[in-house]
């Protein structure tokens, strides 16, 4: 017994593989992401230690004090002992002494100007540029710009330059280069007015279009039934179309169907109305023409599932209502509905799902506009996450966006499964029980 | 002699060992926002390879330098994520050219090395570049790249349109010059718009005709209206709400004169060139390479008879005439071998040389980046680089190097797609978009 469970794992496990590797792992990433500061800037896999000019001015509104602000900021390169006596190490001693005698003591803020002080040596010239950088790097006493690669090689630094050690934490904190854990993301999200339009825009997405692919793939289904075979078939592979074409060229279409040179604005100019993008004009446009094209879709699905569960109604009964005479509406009405029940709830479920996470037809076809009008959740997700005109993209801000479909896609899961009494569904049958 | 012996062993390792050993590197170079005509951004780091394995053969050097060779990206988003994404599994190219903004996030990430560790800015061809342009590629008081190449934004005005509205041929010439001292301000540019609809000379919509994605250019028209973006003393980024309201306002004013089509913004790249360089707009603003464009596939055979151009006009008496200049730049990426890191660099400085640089800038209608490139035929014998250089270039100026900057920006543009298209006032959209800043940008922002 034990060894056929193993075998049923060991058929199980590809599809194990691929429920962790796509479905678990990007859940549990989301989670982690959304509770950090990464972006760009940090990068994802940790930072090191590094402090900037503009790191320091940070600081300095932060409460560094200001001798310890300026001795980092001034510190740039002196021409000392120890510099010296590095560069007769690394160099010989008839170069240190040259310098020592044109330059001894003399300090520099910019590299820049180090390296023309080493020009200035005749008789022992450093003549490669990147031997006079190495040159110039010995007299460096600042810490600006350098990286370091953990915690206590950069507190060393800072004992070295003869940094107070109660500044030590601010000064750590602020050099970290790497994204940190945080809840700021959340509260940012929530505060910003902008997300509760993105939900109102998801809110109205999803009704809509719901309402459109269930109503109408319900339509489809009960017109077909009603059609001789052959011709119901021909009307379903229609209807299908939409759902085959591949996206960018069905919304392609629908483009050109809609711009102010496109085929509406063509037709209806005969009429004397101006023309317009009847996909961008107004917010209400938009809303129609996304309802539409996603409905489209979406509907075929619906008509499919609809179309099979009328067929498995028994023939009599429908013959039986025919006797009794009942007419179409009352067919439809009485007998038809009542047991798609089911199949219906489990479309509306099912297409919620896929809708509140769903932007991609949105994203070619509106791009959120106009005026981000149509910005629904998942698509600011996206556009935080993975598109920013300025190069620095917000992936911990994007994750806690999506991390809100995470977590309402499990309640919704968990309360569609309480509601289709799941366990019952998949229980024994009570006749062979 | 042990201590020369020490340093030679030491220091000079490399070439020691490497003259014994045949040293093969390969390079890669990946270009974003590239089209055909920008070939040389990676055909330059070509030649300098050459150059450079020539230098090093007579140094006695066997350097063998293979250039590998990219630039098909969908576009700037999916560049920039295939750049931090191969830098984060560590396989990052070595040599990209991309936006001079990407400098301040990258940088903090360690995604890139600065040129001035490797490269002796004191000395030919870097002292001859344009100051403005190598600060543009700095950052912290770091130079972290080299300027690629230079552009900037003009206004133009379609010269038969102009006429038809009652302009003299004189009065048209005059336009880039009343334009830089202030007499001729976004007002003019809506009242005539206004006229050439009004008259049909242009369809409804075209009378203004801007870009239709969010790009620097916006952000000159916030300067018109006296805003500013970075505050000089504390490198701060600002936002001047008057000057962001007027500026929103303008473009809403655009849109209720009928001169600027309220779904305007998206409309597709392709056919909006074809139409401004073959005069179904009145007034509009683009970049110095579309040139290349207007004249190359667009197919405008007569550029400087058809078209004026100038500085994109002052706003109000708080602003002032401006353009802004976005670079691209070459930038070094981190390597593991720091060799690597240095023939890198040697390369883009090789490339930075005027001659070397006036391919790029002729063959792509950008600007010169260096003071010698007017010493070379190619580029002073082109009118366009020349005459765009003269009138437009010294009142350049950049956005800011700024990690938020990307932010701002973004925030901004948002703001005005709510007003452009009516969902919101532009007082209401300003005062989101304060909202928005103070709570993303926290301390790093000033409001005005």
């Amino acid at each position: 017994m034990t060894r056929m469970n193993w075998l049923g794992l060991g058929f199980l496990s590809p599809a194990l593989i691929m429920v962790v590797l796509f479905f678990l792992a990007p859940v549990v990433l989301t989670g982690i992401f959304a509770f950090t500061s990464m972006s760009t800037a940090t990068g994802i896999t940790g930072g090191e230690y590094v402090l900037t000019s503009s790191s320091v001015r940070a600081m300095r509104d932060a409460g560094l004090p200001k001798d310890t602000a300026d001795a980092l900021e001034n510190a740039g390169y002196v021409v000392d002992a120890k510099g010296l006596t590095a560069l007769a190490r690394e160099f010989d001693q008839p170069t240190a002494d040259e310098l020592a005698k044109l330059h001894d003591g003399a300090r520099f803020s910019e590299r820049r100007d180090m390296e023309s002080a080493l020009k200035d040596l005749r008789d022992n010239r450093i003549r490669k540029t990147r031997d006079r950088k190495a040159a110039a790097d010995l007299f460096k006493r600042s810490v600006l710009n350098e990286r370091f690669e953990t915690e206590t090689q950069f507190r060393a630094t800072l004992t070295e330059a003869g940094v107070p050690p109660a500044d030590y934490d601010l000064i750590t904190k602020q050099a970290y280069s790497g994204w940190v854990w945080t809840t700021d993301n959340i509260k940012l999200m929530f505060s910003l007015s902008s997300s509760w339009r993105y939900a109102g825009n998801t809110a109205i997405y999803v009704l809509f279009t719901l309402a459109f692919n269930v109503g109408f793939g319900l339509f489809l289904a009960i017109s077909t039934f009603y059609l001789p075979p052959a011709q119901a078939a021909g009307f379903r592979a229609i209807w299908f179309l939409p759902r085959i074409l591949p996206p960018v060229l069905y919304v392609l279409m629908w483009k050109w169907f809609t711009w102010d040179t496109g085929f509406i604005s063509t037709v209806l100019a005969n009429f004397g109305i101006s023309p317009r993008n009847w996909m961008l004009d107004t917010a209400t446009h938009a809303w129609v023409s996304l309802v539409l094209i996603n409905g489209f879709v979406g509907a075929s699905m619906g008509m499919i599932l609809f179309s099979s569960a009328i067929r498995a109604i028994p023939s009599s009964m429908l013959y039986a209502s025919e006797v009794d005479g009942a007419n179409r509406w009352q067919q439809v009405r009485y007998i038809i509905l009542p047991q798609l029940r089911w199949p219906i709830l489990f479309t509306t479920s099912y297409q919620t799902l896929s809708l509140l996470t769903s932007f991609e037809y949105i994203l070619l076809a509106t791009n959120g506009g106009p005026g981000r009008s149509t910005e629904v959740w998942a698509l600011a997700a996206y556009h935080t996450a993975l598109n920013n005109y300025g190069g620095n993209l917000q992936y911990g801000l994007g994750a806690a966006f999506a991390l809100v479909l995470v977590v309402i896609g499990i309640l919704a899961s968990l309360f569609y499964l309480r509601l289709f009494n799941f366990r019952t569904l998949v229980g024994k049958p009570l006749i062979e029980g | 002699m042990t201590i020369l012996r020490k340093f030679l062993a030491t220091t000079a390792l490399v070439c020691a060992g490497s003259a014994a050993l045949a040293e093969d590197v390969t390079i890669t170079v990946w270009a974003g926002g590239s089209n055909e005509s920008d070939s040389y951004r990676l055909d330059a780091i070509e030649l300098a390879a050459e150059m450079l394995m020539r230098e090093r053969a007579i140094e006695g050097e066997d350097l063998t330098i293979t250039v590998e060779k990219k630039r098909d990206f969908g576009g700037w988003d999916d560049f920039k994520q295939a750049v931090t994404l191969a830098a984060e599994a560590g396989t990052a190219p070595n040599i990209v050219v991309t936006s001079h903004l990407d400098i301040a996030p990258w940088s903090q990430a360690g995604l890139i090395v600065p040129v001035e560790d490797y490269l002796d800015l004191d000395a030919w061809p870097l002292n001859d570049i344009y100051d403005n342009l190598m600060e543009i590629a700095a950052f912290d008081g770091v130079q972290w790249g080299l300027p690629q190449d230079a552009e900037s934004r003009p206004f133009f005005f379609w010269k038969d349109t102009m006429k038809g509205i009652g302009y003299t041929d004189e009065q048209i010439a005059a336009l880039p010059a009343m334009v830089e001292e202030g007499e001729y301000t976004l007002q003019n540019v809506l009242a005539d718009a206004k006229k050439a609809v009004d008259m049909g000379l242009v369809e409804e919509g075209y009378g203004f005709y801007p870009r239709v994605s969010n790009g620097p250019d916006y952000a000159q028209f916030y300067q018109s209206f006296g805003g500013v973006l970075q505050d000089p003393d504390t490198g701060k980024l600002v936002l001047d709400k008057t000057a962001m309201e007027e500026m929103y306002q303008f473009f809403v004013d655009a849109v209720a004169a009928g001169v600027t089509r309220k779904n305007h913004i998206g409309t597709d790249w392709a056919q909006w060139y074809s139409e401004v360089a073959n005069g179904k707009a009145a007034l509009w603003h683009g970049g110095t390479w579309h040139y290349a464009r207007y004249t190359g596939p667009e197919g405008n055979e007569d550029f400087f008879g058809t078209i004026e151009f100038s500085l994109i006009p002052a706003g109000n008496e708080k602003g002032r005439a401006n353009t802004i200049t976005q670079p691209l730049v070459y930038l070094i990426t981190d390597q593991a071998d720091d060799d690597h890191e240095d023939i890198a660099a040697q390369l883009v400085k090789i490339a930075s040389e005027p001659r070397m640089n006036s391919l790029h800038a002729i063959q792509s209608a950008h600007l010169g980046i260096t003071h010698q490139q007017s010493n070379i035929e190619l580029y002073s014998n082109n009118r366009w680089a020349s005459e765009a250089t003269d009138r437009l270039l010294g009142h350049a100026n950049a956005q800011p190097n700024h990690v938020q900057y990307g932010a701002f920006s973004e925030a901004m543009w948002k703001g005005l797609e709510a007003a452009w298209t009516g969902i919101k006032t532009p007082a209401e959209a300003v005062a989101e978009l304060e909202a928005e800043l103070t709570t993303t940008l926290g301390d790093e922002l000033i409001v005005r």
